[in-house]
């Protein structure tokens, strides 16, 4: 279970990215954050996974006090999380295979091990048939993939993305977002920054609204 | 598991070498010129200390003698000689045998000895003084102690030469230091900033490790090793044209020079050098780039 309270953060004085946010998003949650370009989306995520820390306020995954982790045990909260950006962040300089294998070499496994995993996330985002293609070969669509394939390898508790289909058509956007809907079946929270209404519609479970760094609305279809 | 991790990042920091091969080519160069400067200028300054070592082990003094000596007389003035702590060697030099040098010095000038009557040579003790002692004031004030004996008439000493290669040698010293100094930080200067472009345009790599749990040191890891190779090929490279330009430089700078040319001789580096030049290398390439990537870590 993911509980924010109060959650206050500023970059710049005197405008607030986010104002007082407190929000609970439970285990196994399908959870979209939406709200216009500017209304804290991505900072909330980025405070999730503790890219940054809030100017106040706490945050609790599975009653652990998150902004309490010294900075050098952060990797171990990362690795129970996955992360999909909008610019998809992959290396260009690897394979599909390499790309998706870094959670995993991270954490020391064997390539065997390495192998079967990451076939299986491939597999997952249908990606299998491309693993030694370098990424530069792939659509907007495939790369999209690969990013979530990497984000899903490690089995993560917690799965986080930012805009994932800002860049696709409605009709790969679509097909991005069932195989979000796959992953959270298996287990994981799914929590995703969008502004996507249509999708937000048909696959939202529980829906925050933002605005201007403030939590405006709340939606729960369950 | 540690084995497997480490053996991982051996072989990510062989393939970002190979797949960044062009901007690591550049890095590497970069540093081979910089250690190829402190290089040449050591070569350099070997050859100096080896001249200054050449003329004090062939310092020589003249001492001219009166011909009418008897030899008990001689026995004595060389016993005197020898008694200072600066004399190696004493040879007497008869003056048929200062004659007969000169002849074959000097062919060109056969004739006018041959239309002497006389020898105008006089006989003298050619004292060899001992290697490296280029203590002057202690030179002369022996000189002044042997002319004053009975029986010597003059004495002939390069002390002229003496001076100007002690005043050189401490200038060449001088100057060595202090370039030295300012090339050594100008290349940890370039080297480290040429890391850091490096490290900065793997930024994205470095976000993404981040990101997936990667803890600081799996992170520092492979820049470490990269910065390693890096330096100690650079130094490498800078140690081959170095070697290079030892064996070439001579053809080049041909009797132009005139007797200068000895000045500018570049004498290999010994052993120690070498290890201190890789060793320079190699920490400068490592702690360049584990600086850079460092604050890339923060949070």
């Amino acid at each position: 279970m993911i509980e924010l309270y109060h959650i206050w953060k500023q970059y710049q004085k005197p405008h607030w990215a986010l104002s007082d946010v407190s929000l609970e998003i439970n285990t196994g949650d399908f959870c979209f954050i939406t709200g216009p370009s500017g209304s804290g989306k991505t900072t909330l995520l980025k405070i999730i996974f503790r890219e940054i820390l809030p100017t106040e306020g706490q945050i609790l995954i599975d009653g652990v006090n998150i902004l309490k982790i010294p900075d050098h045990k952060i990797y171990k909260l990362r690795r129970t999380m996955g992360i999909v950006f909008q610019d998809f962040r992959l290396l260009f300089h690897l394979s599909v295979f390499e790309n998706v294998a870094i959670p995993l070499q991270v954490l020391g496994l064997p390539y065997k091990e390495i192998r079967r995993r990451v076939f299986n996330a491939l597999r997952q985002v249908n990606l299998h048939n491309k693993m030694w293609d370098f990424p530069q070969r792939l659509s907007y669509g495939e790369q999209q993939r690969v990013a979530i394939a990497r984000a899903i390898v490690n089995n993560p508790k917690i799965l986080l993305a930012d805009e994932p289909t800002g860049n696709l058509d409605p009709e790969l956007a679509f097909e991005i977002m069932t195989i979000f809907k796959e992953i959270n079946k298996q287990g994981a929270t799914v929590i995703i920054g969008s502004h996507d209404r249509e999708l937000i519609r048909h696959f939202g479970d529980k829906i925050f609204f933002l605005q201007k760094g403030k939590i405006i609305g709340r939606e729960i279809k369950k | 598991m540690i084995f497997r991790q480490l053996w991982y990042l051996i072989k990510a920091a062989a393939s970002n070498l190979w797949s960044f091969r062009g901007r690591n080519l550049i890095s590497t160069l970069i540093i081979g010129f910089s250690f190829l400067v402190i290089g040449i200028f050591l070569a350099l300054s070997n050859n100096l200390t080896h001249l200054g070592q050449q003329l004090s082990n062939n310092l020589a003094i003249s001492f001219f003698l009166d011909k009418k000596l008897k030899p008990e007389e001689l026995e004595l003035i060389k016993a005197r000689i020898l008694a200072s702590e600066l004399v190696d060697q004493v040879t007497y030099v008869s003056s048929e045998d200062a004659l007969r040098r000169f002849s074959q010095n000097f062919p060109e000038l056969k004739d006018i000895l041959d239309n002497l009557k006389t020898n105008p040579f006089p006989p003298a003790f050619e004292v060899k003084l001992k290697e490296k002692i280029l203590n002057l004031s202690a030179i002369v004030h022996f000189m002044e102690h042997i002319k004053s004996l009975k029986g010597v008439v003059d004495f002939q000493f390069n002390q002229e030469w003496v001076e100007k290669m002690d005043s050189l040698s401490r200038i060449v010293k001088a100057v060595g230091f202090f370039l030295g100094g300012i090339l050594i930080l100008a290349s940890f200067f370039i080297i480290s900033n040429v890391v850091r472009l490096n490290v900065f345009a793997r930024k994205n790599e470095i976000e993404i490790l981040r990101l997936v749990g990667a803890t600081n040191t799996f992170i520092r890891i492979p820049f470490l090793i990269e910065g390693f190779v890096l330096g100690l090929l650079g130094s490498l490279i800078s140690l081959l044209i170095l070697f290079l330009l030892i064996k070439i430089f001579p053809i080049y700078v041909g009797s132009t020079l005139g007797a200068a040319r000895e000045l500018f001789i570049l004498r290999p580096l010994n052993l120690g050098q070498i290890i201190w030049l890789n060793a320079g290398g190699v920490v400068t390439g490592t702690l360049g780039s584990v600086t850079s990537v460092s604050r890339f870590l923060r949070i």
